[in-house]
C-alpha cells in the first residue's frame, strides 16, 4: 500500500509517516506544490494525503489534476481551514474524505484504512477475522455467519477499532471520534465505555473472541 | 433636557428683556428733557410777547394796574405781580396741582413754569407762565406699552427665527447623529456623512470620520488577528496531537506514563476545541459565510437529536420534542447545524440525570428548555470564556457562537428561567 503525503509542515508529515509506516504502508511525503505535482504524474498510490494550503500552490489543483488524468488514487484533505466551503469544494472536485487540522493520527488511520477497502473491494467490501465478519457495505455484523445487531455508533466503533488493529486507542481518542466534527463539548468518558462495554458483550454473547483488551487501565486495543 | 437653540433662546430673551427694561427709563428720561427744554423755550417766548404787548399799550399806571388785575383773572396760566426789586434771575420749577374744574377729585397736572422779571412802563413785575406738560407716569406707561409690544415683537421673531433655524442649519447635525446611531463597527458598512458648508459641522464630521476609520481598523485587524493566530495555532496543535499518538504506541510505555500522556491528550483536545471555536467565530464574524441557501431546519435538527440519543439515554433524560415538519429557513446549514449541536448539548451537559429536555420547532421559533435549579445571569450566558458553572470542559465559547450565528441570520436568540426551567429560544424573522 503506498501513501502520498502532501505536506508543508515536515513535523505533521514525518509523524504522519511514522505512524502509518506500522501499518505496512509505504509512505512517501511531499512538502511542495511542485514536488507534489511530479510524484503523482509519475507515480500511482493507493492514497493521497493532501493539505490545501501549500506555499508554491494550492492543493486543490493536485486534486483537479488528479481527476483530470482520470487517476484512481484516493484523496484525504487534511487541512487546517475548517471552511464549509472549502470542505464541499474539494469533495465537489473529487477528494474522498476530509479531515480538519488539528486530528488524531488513529482517526486518519481509520479513514485510510476504509478508504482503501472501498477502492479495491468495489463489489463485496467484507473484512474477516476469524469467526467475525462484518459487511462494509451492508454495514452488517455476523459472528459464525450469524447476524448480530450493533448500533450505529458500535458499529462506528468496531470500524475504528479494525482500522486500528493493535494499536492503543486512548478514551479521549475514542471520544472524540464518537462526539463528531461539530458535537462540542462532549467528552464524556462514560459513554466510551458504556459503548465500549456495549460492543465487547455483544460480540462475546455471540460466541466472538474477546478482541478489544483493555490496556493501562482506560485505554482499548484491538487485538488480531 | 432642552435642545442647544432653546437654550440660547432663553438667554438672548432675557438679554432682550433687560435691555427693553432698561430703555423705558432712559426713554422717558429724554422725552421728559426735551419736553421741558421745548417748554421753557414756549414760556420765555409768551413772557416775552406778554411784556411787549403790554409795553405797547402804552396806557397810564391807573389802567395798566386794572388790566394786570384782569389779566391775572382770566389767564390762569400766567401771572403777573408788582414787584418793588427785581429778581436777580428768571427761575424755573415743576409743579403739580389738582385739576380744580376736572370732575375726578385726584386728578393731578403737572405744569412748567417760569418766573421771570419782566418791565411795564419802567416798572418791575415777576411775571410767572406755566404750561401743562405730560404726566410722568403717563409718559412712562406709554413708553412701557410701545416696548413691551416692540420686546414681544421680538421674541416671537426669536421663537419663529429659532425653529427655522434649528431645522434648517442643524440639519447636518441631526443626519451625522443618525448615520452614527446606526453605525455598528461590526457591520462593516461604510458610514458617509453629508456634505455641509459649516465649518463646525464639516470639522465634527472630518474627526469622526477620522475616529470611525480608525475604529474600523482596528476592529478589523484584531478579528483578523483572531483569526490568524486561531489559524497558525491549528498547526503546532496537530504536531503536538500527533505525537502523543506516536507516544501512546510506545511498547516501553508504563501505566503512569500513558496516564500523563492521556491528560495532556485531553487537554490538547480542549484546547483544539477552543481554537476551532475562535476560528468559526472570527469567521462568522468576518462574514465569510454565505447564509442565502435554503435550510430544512426540522431535518437537520431530526438528525442531530437522533445523533445525540445515546446521551440522552445515557443520563437517563426524558426528552419531549414537538417539531413542526417543513421548517424551512433561509441560512447556512453547517452553522445551523453548530447552533442546534451547541443548544441541545449544552442542555444535555447542563441537564442533572433524571431530568427533562424539551425540544420545540415551529415556522417561527426553535425552544430548548431543560430542567434546572437556578436562573443564569442572561448577562453573562452569551459572553466568551465567562464560567456559568464548575464544570469546565467545555470551550466557554459555545453560546457565543450561538448568539453569533444567530445574529448573521437575523435571529435574535435569548434565555429566561421559567418554573425550574432554563429555556433558550430562538425566533426567526424572516421565515419562507
Amino acid at each position: 500500500m503506498k501513501i502520498l503525503i502532501i505536506e508543508d509542515e515536515k513535523e505533521l508529515a514525518k509523524s504522519i509517516a511514522e505512524y502509518l509506516s506500522a501499518e505496512k504502508y509505504l509512505c512517501e511525503i511531499a512538502s511542495t506544490f511542485t514536488e507534489a505535482m511530479n510524484k503523482i504524474d509519475v507515480f500511482n498510490y493507493d492514497c493521497i494525503l493532501l493539505d490545501i494550503t501549500l506555499p508554491d500552490g494550492n492543493g486543490l489543483k493536485i486534486l483537479e489534476e488528479l481527476k483530470r488524468e482520470n487517476k484512481q488514487d484516493g484523496v484525504i484533505i487534511i487541512s487546517a481551514k475548517n471552511a464549509l466551503d472549502d470542505r464541499i469544494k474539494g469533495l465537489q472536485i473529487g477528494a474522498d474524505d476530509y479531515l480538519t487540522k488539528p486530528f488524531h493520527l488513529p482517526e486518519l488511520t481509520a479513514r485510510i484504512y476504509s478508504l482503501i477497502r472501498r477502492k479495491q473491494f468495489n463489489n463485496s467490501n467484507t473484512i474477516k477475522q476469524d469467526e467475525l465478519e462484518i459487511d462494509l457495505w451492508a454495514k452488517t455484523t455476523s459472528v459464525n455467519s450469524k447476524p448480530i445487531a450493533l448500533t450505529k455508533k458500535e458499529f462506528d466503533l468496531l470500524i475504528y477499532f479494525i482500522g486500528n488493529k493493535n494499536r492503543v486507542l486512548s478514551k479521549s481518542t475514542l471520544a472524540e471520534h464518537l462526539s463528531g466534527d461539530f458535537a462540542d463539548m462532549l467528552d464524556n468518558h462514560d459513554f466510551v465505555y458504556a459503548h465500549v462495554k456495549n460492543l465487547k458483550r455483544k460480540l462475546t454473547d455471540a460466541g466472538c473472541e474477546q478482541y478489544i483488551k483493555t490496556v493501562y487501565g482506560t485505554g482499548y486495543k484491538w487485538e488480531g | 433636557m432642552k435642545n442647544l437653540l432653546q437654550k440660547s433662546l432663553k438667554q438672548i430673551t432675557i438679554y432682550a428683556f433687560i435691555v427693553f427694561a432698561l430703555s423705558i427709563p432712559s426713554y422717558f428720561l429724554l422725552v421728559d428733557w426735551i419736553w421741558l427744554k421745548e417748554l421753557d423755550e414756549n414760556n420765555h417766548l409768551i413772557a416775552e410777547r406778554i411784556e411787549n404787548e403790554f409795553n405797547e399799550q402804552r396806557i397810564n399806571d391807573e389802567k395798566l394796574a386794572e388790566s394786570i388785575k384782569f389779566w391775572n383773572e382770566i389767564q390762569p396760566s400766567s401771572k403777573i405781580v408788582y414787584a418793588g426789586q427785581p429778581l436777580l434771575k428768571d427761575s424755573l420749577y415743576t409743579t403739580r396741582r389738582k385739576n380744580p374744574y376736572a370732575s375726578r377729585e385726584d386728578v393731578i397736572d403737572r405744569f412748567r413754569g417760569l418766573k421771570s422779571n419782566i418791565k411795564i412802563n419802567n416798572r418791575n413785575y415777576v411775571l410767572v407762565v406755566e404750561t401743562n406738560v405730560e404726566e410722568t407716569e403717563e409718559t412712562v406707561a406709554y413708553i412701557a406699552m410701545a416696548t413691551l409690544i416692540f420686546f414681544l415683537i421680538l421674541v416671537i421673531g426669536f421663537w419663529i427665527l429659532n425653529r427655522r433655524l434649528s431645522r434648517k442649519l442643524w440639519q447636518p447635525f441631526r443626519d451625522t447623529l443618525l448615520q452614527l446611531k446606526s453605525f455598528q463597527l461590526n457591520s462593516q458598512a461604510q458610514i458617509d456623512f453629508q456634505q455641509t458648508d459649516t465649518i463646525e459641522f464639516a470639522e465634527l464630521n472630518a474627526t469622526l470620520e477620522k475616529l470611525l476609520q480608525h475604529s474600523i481598523a482596528t476592529y478589523t485587524s484584531q478579528k483578523e488577528f483572531t483569526e490568524n493566530a486561531s489559524h497558525e495555532l491549528q498547526t503546532p496543535l496537530a504536531i503536538l496531537k500527533n505525537k502523543l499518538d506516536i507516544l501512546l504506541q510506545g511498547d516501553d510505555l508504563t501505566e503512569r506514563q500513558y496516564h500523563i500522556a492521556e491528560e495532556m491528550n485531553r487537554a490538547l483536545i480542549r484546547s483544539a476545541r477552543i481554537n476551532k471555536n475562535l476560528l468559526l467565530l472570527a469567521k462568522i464574524e468576518n462574514s465569510q459565510f454565505d447564509h442565502s441557501a435554503l435550510i430544512g431546519f426540522d431535518t437537520l435538527l431530526v438528525q442531530i437529536m437522533d445523533g445525540l440519543q445515546p446521551h440522552f439515554k445515557e443520563k437517563n433524560i426524558n426528552l419531549d420534542s414537538d417539531i413542526q415538519p417543513d421548517v424551512a429557513l433561509q441560512g447556512n446549514s453547517g452553522l445551523a447545524e453548530v447552533l442546534i449541536n451547541n443548544l441541545i448539548i449544552n442542555a444535555i451537559r447542563h441537564t442533572l440525570p433524571g431530568g427533562a429536555i424539551r425540544v420545540g420547532l415551529s415556522k417561527s421559533r426553535f425552544e430548548i428548555s431543560n430542567s434546572g435549579i437556578q436562573a443564569l445571569d442572561p448577562g453573562l450566558l452569551f459572553t466568551r470564556f465567562s464560567k456559568m458553572s464548575a464544570d469546565n470542559s467545555g470551550s466557554g465559547l459555545g453560546l457565543s457562537l450561538v448568539q453569533e450565528i444567530c445574529r448573521l441570520h437575523g435571529w435574535q436568540v435569548t434565555y429566561s428561567f421559567e418554573n425550574k426551567e432554563h429555556v433558550f429560544l430562538v425566533a426567526f424573522s424572516a421565515t419562507i
